[in-house]
C-alpha cells in the first residue's frame, strides 16, 4: 500500500477499501506497513498527526475490522495518553471484537536518511497477542535487524511474527534477507508488510512476503507496485519444523548473560 | 576499500528504473502537467531529457536551448537537437544575447572582465527562462546537476542548481555518461567533454586539474569516509591534490542548503523547522 502523506483521511479510506478487498478473498488477517495511517515522512508534522490509542483512527479501523470480520495490523504515530507531544511510532492490532494492543517500535533508526529518534520514543515492551489464528508477536521495521526482539517475541509465545515496515528500495535487499533469517532461526511465520511509493526522496519497495517456518516464501507481492497478496497458514505446521530445526531446544539461555555483559562494554 | 573504477560501477537498469519512478512520481504527486529542462547538448541534460520522456511521455517534456553569442558553439546546438529529435520533445531556441546584454548596460558597476560573475548571470537568465516556462504551463524544472558537480560546488547558486528536481545528483559525471548511453544517447555525445559553458572554452576538467574518472574517485572515497591520506595512496595522487577537492566541498556547503539566519524563534527555517 503507498500512502498519501499526511492525508489520514484518504489512508483510511484506502485501508477500508484493502480488507473489503482481502474479506472478499478469504483473508481473515490483514496487515498493513508501518505509518501507513499518516505516511512516514511527516517530519515536524508527527506531533500533530500522531493520535491517542485508543482513539478517532484507531476507533474506525475497529468498524472496518468488526464490518469484515477481520483481524487488522497498522501502523501509526501515537502520542501518549500522559505527555502531549511524546510520540511513538505504533503498529496497532485490532479484532473483529475491538481493539487488542499495540506494539511501540523499540530500534528507532536515526542515521543515514532517518531521524525517527528525533521524534520518537523508543517502546520497551515486545508483545504477543492472542488471535484465534495463532500468537501474533509485532515489530516494525528496523527492529529487524536485532534478533533479540524476535527471540522474545518467540519466548513469549508467539507463532506470528509480524514485521510491519516503511522500508526504502536501497535496503530491500537486506530485509529479503532478514525476514527469511528470523522466521527460520525462531521457526515460526514471518509477515513482512512494506510500504511501497515515493516519499518525497524516498522511495518505499513494497516487495510484502510471507515467510514458512522453515524460511521458505510462501506468498511475496512484487515491488514497487500496491498489491494485495493472500496466502493460508497453520500453527500446526511448526511443531514438526520445531524437531526438524531444534532451536529452543538447543538454545543456551547462559550467553544471554554475556551479551549483556558485553554489549554494555562497547 | 580500493578505489578502482569498479566501485564505480552500477546496475543501470536499476537506476534508470528508480529515476524515472522519482521522476513519475514527483510528478504525479505535485500534480504538475510536465517537466521543462535546458538542454544544453551536454550528457547531464541528455540523460535528463531520456529519463524524464521514458518516466511520464515525450509530450510532456519541454526543452529549451539557450545559448548566447559569447559561447556560441554549433555543435552543442546541434547535439541538443539530435538528443531532442531522437526524443521526440518539442524544443524551442531562444538566444539570450539581448536579454544578456540589456542586463550587463544597466548593472551599475558591471564589469566584462570579470568572467565568473558574468557567467552566473548567463546561469541565472537561463533559471528564468526555465522557471518562466514551468510557471506558466504548470510544469516543474528538471534541473541536471550531478553528483561530482553538486559536491565540489561546480554550479551557479540559483542557476543551473535552480530546480525543482534533481534527478541525477545522486550519480557521479563518469556514472552519468554510462547512464547516458544506455538509455540511447550517441556515445559521442555522451563522452565529449562537460563544460558549463558559462564562458569560452571554459572546460571542467582543466578547471579542476584532473580527468572526471579520477576526481569521482577521490570524491567516492571522500564520500565514504576514507582520509584524505587514504585517497591520496590508492590513487597514486598528491594529498595537496586530494585535499583541494575537499576544501572545495567544505567550501561549497552553502550552496547545497537553504541560506542561514540565526536562531531566534522556537523553530527556525532551514535548521529545526522540518516539514
Amino acid at each position: 500500500m503507498s500512502s498519501s502523506l499526511g492525508n489520514k483521511k484518504n489512508n483510511l479510506e484506502k485501508i477500508n477499501s484493502l480488507a473489503n478487498r482481502a474479506r472478499k478473498k478469504g483473508a481473515d488477517i490483514v496487515i498493513f506497513p508501518e505509518l501507513c495511517l499518516t505516511g512516514y515522512n511527516m517530519r515536524d508534522r508527527s506531533y500533530e498527526l500522531a493520535e491517542t490509542i485508543p482513539g478517532p483512527s484507531v476507533k474506525i479501523i475497529e468498524k472496518i475490522s468488526k464490518e469484515t470480520n477481520t483481524h487488522i495490523i497498522f501502523g501509526m504515530p501515537e502520542v501518549s495518553n500522559k505527555a502531549k507531544a511524546t510520540i511513538f511510532n505504533t503498529a496497532v492490532i485490532v479484532s473483529p471484537k475491538g481493539y487488542l494492543g499495540k506494539y511501540r517500535k523499540m530500534y528507532l533508526p536515526t542515521h543515514s536518511v532517518f531521524e525517527e529518534k528525533r521524534y520518537f520514543r523508543p517502546g520497551y515492551q515486545a508483545n504477543v497477542f492472542n488471535t484465534e489464528f495463532g500468537k501474533i508477536g509485532l515489530s516494525i521495521c528496523y527492529d529487524i535487524y536485532f534478533p533479540e526482539i524476535y527471540r522474545l517475541l518467540r519466548l513469549k509465545g508467539a507463532e506470528i511474527l509480524v514485521c510491519i515496515s516503511a522500508s526504502p528500495t536501497i535496503r530491500k535487499n537486506y530485509f529479503k534477507i532478514l525476514s527469511t533469517a528470523r522466521a527460520l532461526e525462531n521457526t515460526a511465520f514471518l509477515a513482512y508488510v512494506n510500504l511501497v511509493g515515493l516519499d518525497k526522496n524516498l522511495q518505499f519497495s513494497g516487495g510484502s512476503r510471507f515467510v514458512s517456518p522453515s524460511g521458505d516464501i510462501i506468498a511475496e507481492a512484487k515491488e514497487h507496485e500496491e498489491e494485495l497478496i493472500i496466502c493460508e497458514f497453520d500453527v500446526n505446521d511448526i511443531k514438526p519444523l520445531e524437531a526438524f530445526i531444534p532451536v529452543w531446544k538447543d538454545l543456551r539461555p547462559e550467553l544471554f548473560h554475556q551479551l549483556i555483559q558485553l554489549s554494555e562494554e562497547f | 576499500m580500493k578505489l578502482t573504477p569498479a566501485v564505480l560501477e552500477i546496475n543501470l537498469s536499476e537506476v534508470e528504473d528508480r529515476i524515472k519512478r522519482f521522476i513519475k512520481g514527483y510528478v504525479e504527486i505535485n500534480g504538475f502537467k510536465g517537466i521543462v529542462i535546458g538542454l544544453s547538448g551536454g550528457v547531464d541534460s541528455s540523460t535528463i531529457a531520456a529519463l524524464s520522456c521514458k518516466a511520464i511521455g515525450s509530450k510532456k517534456v519541454t526543452g529549451l536551448i539557450l545559448p548566447e553569442e559569447e559561447t556560441y558553439n554549433n555543435i552543442d546546438i546541434d547535439d541538443a537537437k539530435i538528443v531532442a529529435n531522437q526524443l521526440k520533445i518539442k524544443v524551442e531556441i531562444h538566444d539570450l544575447s539581448e536579454c544578456l546584454s540589456s542586463f550587463y548596460k544597466n548593472i551599475p558597476l558591471f564589469d566584462n572582465r570579470d568572467k565568473v560573475t558574468k557567467g552566473n548571470i548567463k546561469a541565472r537568465m537561463r533559471m528564468i527562462y526555465l522557471y518562466y516556462y514551468a510557471n506558466r504551463f504548470n510544469k516543474l524544472v528538471c534541473g541536471s546537476s550531478d553528483k561530482s558537480e553538486t559536491m565540489i560546488g561546480y554550479f551557479t547558486k540559483w542557476g543551473d542548481g535552480g530546480a525543482d528536481i534533481l534527478p541525477i545528483m545522486d550519480l557521479y559525471k563518469t556514472q552519468v555518461r554510462r547512464l547516458a548511453i544506455h538509455l540511447g544517447i550517441p556515445k559521442k555525445l555522451a563522452l565529449k567533454p562537460s563544460s558549463p559553458n558559462l564562458w569560452i572554452n571554459q572546460s571542467a576538467e582543466k578547471e579542476l586539474d584532473m580527468k572526471y574518472e579520477i576526481l569521482d574517485l577521490v570524491l567516492y572515497g571522500l564520500e565514504h569516509m576514507m582520509t584524505v591520506e587514504e585517497v591520496s595512496s590508492n590513487l597514486d595522487i598528491t594529498k595537496s591534490l586530494v585535499l583541494k577537492i575537499k576544501k572545495r566541498i567544505l567550501s561549497s556547503e552553502h550552496k547545497r542548503r537553504m541560506p542561514l539566519t540565526t536562531k531566534i524563534g522556537f523553530r527556525t527555517i532551514g535548521s529545526d523547522f522540518r516539514i
